[in-house]
């Protein structure tokens, strides 16, 4: 298994099916891409040959929503099968899920659900992605989700819980700079307490995102551009964590490129005035 | 406390079966009650698989509009819990499920229509293969011709149609108005594959239909020709099977031939 941290990869985005020909037409200013994993495990088709392509020409990260880490049904070896076959064809910088379950008793509920934060859950979810690192032969990257409840039987905190599932497993990080804000706002928990509780050399990746505001609840959509409050917390998370890789993350009501690239741009200009007064105070 | 596993258990009970059980191991938040909150995970259940099976069959919603679609994808959902890691699948039992269920099974079209779009899905994202090319066709000596067999690519999917549906989907597709759905005095026969990274599909005339689903089996063009002279006359029958076979191979059908020994 690899020992090094994956590389620090710029500024990207996730690749959708909307925009495959303008981004191959064209060149982009997007350093990577993100590709969601399920997407490509397909028998073939025109979905592989433009991946393969944009193998060639950008660093490429794997994304899936099946992994179902948390669930207690047994670990879907043939799906990790695939998932190891198209990390073989794509030779990704890093493959990423959730830290969630999506079913049991053989049912896929195709949503990230919440876990209870209990040393139960803590000890099954370290077994389970040190067996998944073992297939695959590398490390696996978990993203925290957003979540709508929180459980009475949890006995430590959403961050407590990430932290130990990464040193313990010996994982990194992917911090969705989204999903913690909505589910702050949702569970009434401080952002900066969750950024100031994972550990800093875990994570190699930011998610930023939209989300839609319901009455007392935010629901995590991804279907709507990032909000300036999310933008806000990117800068702290920038701030703190130094330069991670980003990616802006659209899921429905894909905007053309441009806008996406817009957005990428917005992130950019984040990062480099958070570097730039870094630098400034340092040399003060 | 409940064991983990007992709380996924209950969780994906809320979820499935509405059963409430789960709001005893969960938390109000300070803003919101805890069936709003968990009412969160149940709509979006329902709402995912909705959005999933609109993407797969989109003329077939724009056949029965957004309230039969609706019906049709909420009676599906209740009857088919995903048991697919990957979304892609999670639909690939419509088709059948409108056959066989009223108030769709009485409009066989509804069945047909799905079972076509699910076939040009499959086709779009099957197995890659070569093509057979004319070239390495025409390379083959005279007589070796009669002990030719044929392999079809395999994007290939052959269906049989009792009505009109591959006609109103092709009306649907184009964003016209559908012609009514009729029961056809013979069954259409249909092929769906993929040429040139797009899936296609075109209805098949009779003899063709009768000599590819031989051919699909590996008889020999000798045989396929016998066949074909036995179905419709044998004037021409060679040059009808041989224009068959060219018509196969200019567009993809086939992913190779061999010479059969022995």
């Amino acid at each position: 298994m690899s020992d090094h941290k994956p590389p620090y990869l710029g500024f990207g985005l996730g690749l959708r099916p909307q925009h495959y020909q303008e981004i191959l037409q064209g060149s982009p200013a997007v350093d990577w891409f993100e590709v969601l994993s399920e997407n490509y495990m397909v028998p073939g088709g025109q979905p592989l040959h433009i991946l393969d392509q944009i193998c060639e020409r950008y660093p490429v990260v794997m994304h899936g929503v099946s992994l179902s880490i948390a669930s207690t049904a047994p670990l879907d070896m043939d799906y990790l099968g695939a998932l190891k076959t198209l990390a073989e064809r794509v030779n990704p910088k890093w493959i990423s899920d959730h830290l969630c379950w999506t079913g049991v008793h053989g049912v896929n509920l195709h949503d990230l659900l919440p876990v209870p934060y209990t040393q139960e859950a803590l000890d099954h979810v370290v077994d389970r992605v040190s067996q998944v690192q073992d297939v695959l032969g590398r490390r696996l990257t978990l993203e925290n989700v957003s979540s709508y409840v929180t459980f009475g039987q949890s006995e430590m905190t959403e961050w407590e819980f990430v932290s130990e599932v990464a040193n313990r497993a010996d994982c990194w990080l992917l911090f969705d700079v989204n999903n913690v804000y909505v589910s702050a706002f949702n569970h009434g928990f401080s952002t900066d307490a969750f950024l100031q509780g994972v550990p800093r050399d875990r994570v190699v990746q930011f998610h930023v995102a939209g989300h839609s505001h319901e009455e007392g609840h935010i629901v995590d959509t991804h279907d709507h551009p990032v909000c300036d409050e999310v933008w806000d917390f990117y800068r702290e998370a920038v701030t703190h964590f130094g330069p991670v890789s980003t990616m802006i993350e659209r899921d429905d009501n894909i905007p053309p490129l441009t806008e996406l690239v817009a957005e990428l741009d917005h992130a950019r200009d984040i990062a480099r005035k958070v570097r730039e007064r870094a630098q400034l105070a340092a040399a003060e | 406390m409940s064991s983990l596993k007992d709380l996924q258990d209950s969780f994906q009970r809320g979820i499935l079966a509405g059963d409430d059980a789960i709001l005893g191991e969960v938390n109000d938040s300070a803003t919101e009650p805890r069936t709003v909150l968990f009412g969160v995970y149940r709509y979006a259940y329902v709402a995912r698989l909705a959005e999933i099976l609109g993407e797969d069959y989109e003329q077939v919603h724009g056949y029965l509009g957004d309230a039969g679609f609706a019906k049709l994808v909420k009676a599906y959902i209740d009857a088919n819990p995903s048991d697919q890691r990957n979304a892609r699948w999670y639909g690939r039992h419509l088709p059948a499920f409108a056959r066989a269920n009223a108030p769709f099974a009485n409009h066989p079209e509804v069945g047909e229509i799905a079972a076509l779009e699910k076939a040009l899905t499959d086709a779009f994202d099957g197995p890659d293969a070569p093509t057979l090319s004319i070239t390495t066709l025409a390379a083959i000596p005279a007589e070796d011709w009669p002990r030719l067999t044929f392999q079809p690519h395999p994007t290939v999917i052959r269906l049989s149609f009792d009505t009109n549906a591959a006609e109103i989907w092709s009306a649907l597709k184009e964003e016209a108005h559908p012609p009514k759905p009729i029961r056809l005095p013979e069954p259409q026969a249909l092929v769906v594959w993929r040429q040139e990274f797009l899936a296609r599909f075109r209805p098949l005339p009779a003899e063709e239909a009768m000599m590819w689903n031989e051919a699909a089996k590996g008889v020999r063009f000798d045989v396929l020709c016998e066949m074909v002279a036995t179905f419709a006359g044998e004037d021409d029958a060679e040059l009808r099977a041989a224009t068959y076979l060219k018509n196969w191979v200019d567009s993809g059908l086939l992913a190779g031939c061999q010479v059969e020994t022995g």
